[in-house]
């Protein structure tokens, strides 16, 4: 469905680029099918995340953007584990990716414990952001969380 | 002009804005890892308002998919890759600057 969808867009919708694009689609769906083990997820849960992260990503650009222009460059930067709550595999990998592009902070290593995350400024509460997003994420995959924080 | 393309000369201006603040980040901040920062996020944002402003002006539908394809798969591609920058610098064991 997503292929076939992606391959319209391709093709302006051109109907005789279907005699190619049919076995290709066929053989995408095949492939990744193939190489990415299933995984549970949630409608309701991806809907929910995309006005969230639409959101902080624009306010994580604002805020950086203004740091950068700043005459006195305000930043403190550190680096914070995180540890992790979410099962290993793609929604860690979902989590890291968000946490990069969110405020003031960047995911610099995935640990098996831990995510390691750079902060450009320490003293923002950093903590419960990460973990709202990984609750966000873990909606994401329909999975729910130990309720016991993150934390160092 | 309509009011539509008011609105996307000023998406792709504001747009233009946060790549010269991105760029202006990766000049002034000190170390890798700040740097990074700046170029994922601020260049992100450029790009979103960017292909939100070329979208408003797109002939059909399939365009302005193309637009928001290329888009996340810049996203993706982003933040991965300055996730793997990051992590190499911490391997090499360049170390972070503090204020």
């Amino acid at each position: 469905m997503l292929f076939a969808l992606m391959w319209w867009v391709l093709t302006d919708g051109a109907m005789d680029s279907w005699l190619v694009g049919a076995p290709v689609v066929l053989f995408a769906t095949l492939v990744s099918v193939m190489l990415l083990p299933p995984f549970s997820w949630s409608l309701t849960g991806i809907v929910r995340f995309v006005p969230f992260f639409l959101w902080r990503s624009l306010h994580g650009g604002v805020d950086v953007a203004r740091r950068a222009l700043h005459p006195r460059l305000p930043i403190s930067p550190g680096m914070v584990n995180y540890r992790w709550r979410l099962p290993p595999g793609l929604p860690r990998v979902v989590m890291a990716n968000t946490v990069s592009l969110l405020p003031g902070t960047l995911s610099a290593e995935l640990h098996k414990e831990y995510l390691r995350v750079h902060v450009l400024n320490r003293r923002e509460d950093f903590l419960s952001e990460l973990e709202k997003v990984e609750q966000r994420v873990a909606a994401m995959f329909a999975l729910s969380l130990p309720p016991s924080g993150g934390g160092k | 002009m309509t009011p539509g393309d008011y609105l996307a000369v000023a998406l792709l201006i504001v747009g233009g804005v946060f790549f010269l603040a991105g760029t202006a980040g990766l000049l002034r901040f000190p170390d890798v890892y700040t740097r990074l920062h700046a170029l994922t996020k601020a260049d992100n944002v450029g790009l979103g308002l960017v292909v939100a402003g070329l979208a408003l002006q797109a002939e059909s539908w399939a365009v302005a998919g193309k637009l928001l394809l290329i888009w996340l798969l810049v996203l993706l591609a982003g933040a991965s890759v300055a996730h793997l920058v990051a992590q190499a610098a911490r391997q090499r064991g360049i170390k972070l600057w503090k204020r």
